[in-house]
């Protein structure tokens, strides 16, 4: 772990990170690179810590009241919990897609701006093309171009999707996590939601939360294994999923977990 | 569903079974004619081919049906490879029995330039290192297939000799061209099988230990590395 830590430009550096929820240690000391422009996928059964330990790369966890986390999380060697850095201007860095689309009720255009507006941005030219270049980015253009007034949530499930990631790229962050984005998709869907996330790799590094194991052996760069808060093995993801080094992970890749 | 898997795996390695004691059965008969000259036993040997090849097919179906239908990962991918490669290697054999009782016939009134010669021991070899690859996959037997790949280069050496004095033979003798040169296509038919018998070993060493050790012994020789090309 610690080699591989040393070894790559990590965009974000994870060491020691423990989280309690009250008395629950939800994570217990996980030690975990992220590379940059990589896919880096978490998986795990219910409950191992995976959406947590996610969730701590951009301090959603902040909000839940009792919670006390100890360790740290390097955004680009700068520590996210002990540091000037203001949560509003890491959440821009770190965005975040959900397991079912999140796009607020107002229209295609709007939700992509949003952010912009948020940041100030309010010319009109400046924000048509932020728009356009994001909604391209998304692979979202060519369906929405003529209908960008349209409410947002009249759009199926997949573009739906493809509108939050987005409305994420309108504010150039440097990190997207994705926890679970394609569980409430059908299996079409996916496979574009899945060939994106291929796609914006060239330029944004990212780190998925799913349940599908294959979703993470197709696309994923490198992937942890996670079991009852802790990281039971991380590696490159050729490797988890042809020779796993421990057990419990040979166990639940190949479903003789539980 | 994990159920459902797990019987559908041992199906597969039932089979595989099945089919290796078909081939071990080949195989016994062909070296047993060779070593009493009772052509006699050759005769039920090319009638099992079509029994091998119906399996040989059969094999191939269901691994293809499991790797579709349940997409293994690590251990259980890699048990599924190499039963294609073993099931692949096994129908080889089968086919090389079948050659061997053919020369085993063609050869039959030269039983004492087959004693002259090292065939015997070299067939002797080559069955048993048959016999134990076989027994090393059903039982998942490691150091026995470590043996079986260790015996191959004294197999490639009786080969070579018997060559070499076979040759010598026709020189000297030449009423005795036509039969030492199905001799030396016999050799070289046992040889395949021992060369067949090593891969299967291989591969049992490819399921239980996660490593690729076909070719070991020539990249050491030409001291490269097969993580050269990536």
């Amino acid at each position: 772990m610690t080699e591989i830590n040393k070894v790559i430009q990590n965009k974000i550096a994870i060491d020691k990170l423990n989280l309690f929820y009250g008395k629950f240690q939800a994570l217990i000391s996980v030690s975990m690179p992220v590379q940059e422009k990589m896919i880096t996928a978490l998986i795990g059964p219910s409950g191992c810590g995976k959406s947590t330990l996610l969730r701590s790369l951009n301090r959603m966890n902040d909000l839940i009241h009792g919670v006390k986390i100890t360790g740290s999380v390097l955004l680009d060697e700068i520590d996210i919990y002990n540091s000037s850095l203001e949560v509003a201007e890491l959440r821009k860095r770190v965005g975040m897609v959900f397991q079912r689309p999140n796009p607020f009720p107002l229209s295609i255009y709007e939700n992509v701006v949003y952010g912009l507006r948020v940041a100030g941005i309010r010319n009109k030219k400046e924000s048509d093309e932020i728009a356009e270049k994001s909604l391209r980015g998304a692979w979202l253009w060519d369906q929405v171009k003529d209908k960008l007034d349209h409410p947002a949530l009249e759009l199926p499930l997949d573009q739906q999707q493809r509108l939050v990631i987005a409305r994420l790229l309108a504010v150039q962050p440097e990190v997207i996590l994705m926890d679970e984005p394609c569980s409430a998709l059908d299996p079409i869907a996916t496979m574009k939601i899945e060939e994106l996330m291929i796609e914006l790799k060239k330029d944004y590094t990212i780190v998925i939360v799913t349940h599908n194991m294959q979703q993470a052996s197709r696309v994923s760069d490198f992937t942890g294994y996670m079991l009852m808060g802790e990281m039971i093995e991380f590696n490159q993801t050729k490797n988890i999923f042809t020779n796993p080094s421990k057990k419990l992970t040979e166990d639940y890749i190949s479903g003789k977990y539980g | 569903m994990q159920d459902n898997f797990n019987q559908q795996i041992e199906n597969l390695k039932i089979n595989l079974i099945k089919m290796a004691s078909l081939v071990d059965e080949q195989a016994e008969k062909a070296f047993t004619a060779l070593e009493t000259g009772n052509v006699e036993l050759c005769r039920g040997i090319k009638a099992k081919e079509l029994e091998v090849n119906i399996y040989d097919n059969l094999i191939q179906t269901q691994c293809e049906n499991i790797l579709a239908l349940f997409q293994p990962v690590a251990v259980d991918l890699r048990f599924i490879i190499s039963v294609m490669m073993i099931n692949n290697q096994l129908e080889r054999c089968g086919d090389i029995a079948v050659n061997i009782a053919q020369r085993v016939k063609k050869t039959n009134e030269h039983h004492s330039l087959i004693a002259e010669t090292q065939i015997l021991e070299m067939g002797k070899q080559a069955r048993e290192m048959l016999k134990n690859a076989i027994d090393s996959f059903i039982n998942n037997n490691i150091d026995l297939a470590n043996k079986v790949i260790d015996s191959d280069e004294s197999v490639d050496k009786f080969n070579k000799q018997i060559f070499k004095a076979l040759v010598l033979k026709m020189q000297n003798e030449t009423q005795l061209i036509e039969p030492c040169a199905h001799l030396i296509v016999l050799t070289r038919h046992i040889e395949r099988l021992a060369d067949h018998a090593t891969n299967i070993a291989e591969n049992l060493v490819f399921y239980v230990n996660a490593r690729i050790i076909a070719h070991k012994k020539k990249f050491e020789k030409w001291g490269v590395s097969d993580q050269t090309i990536d």
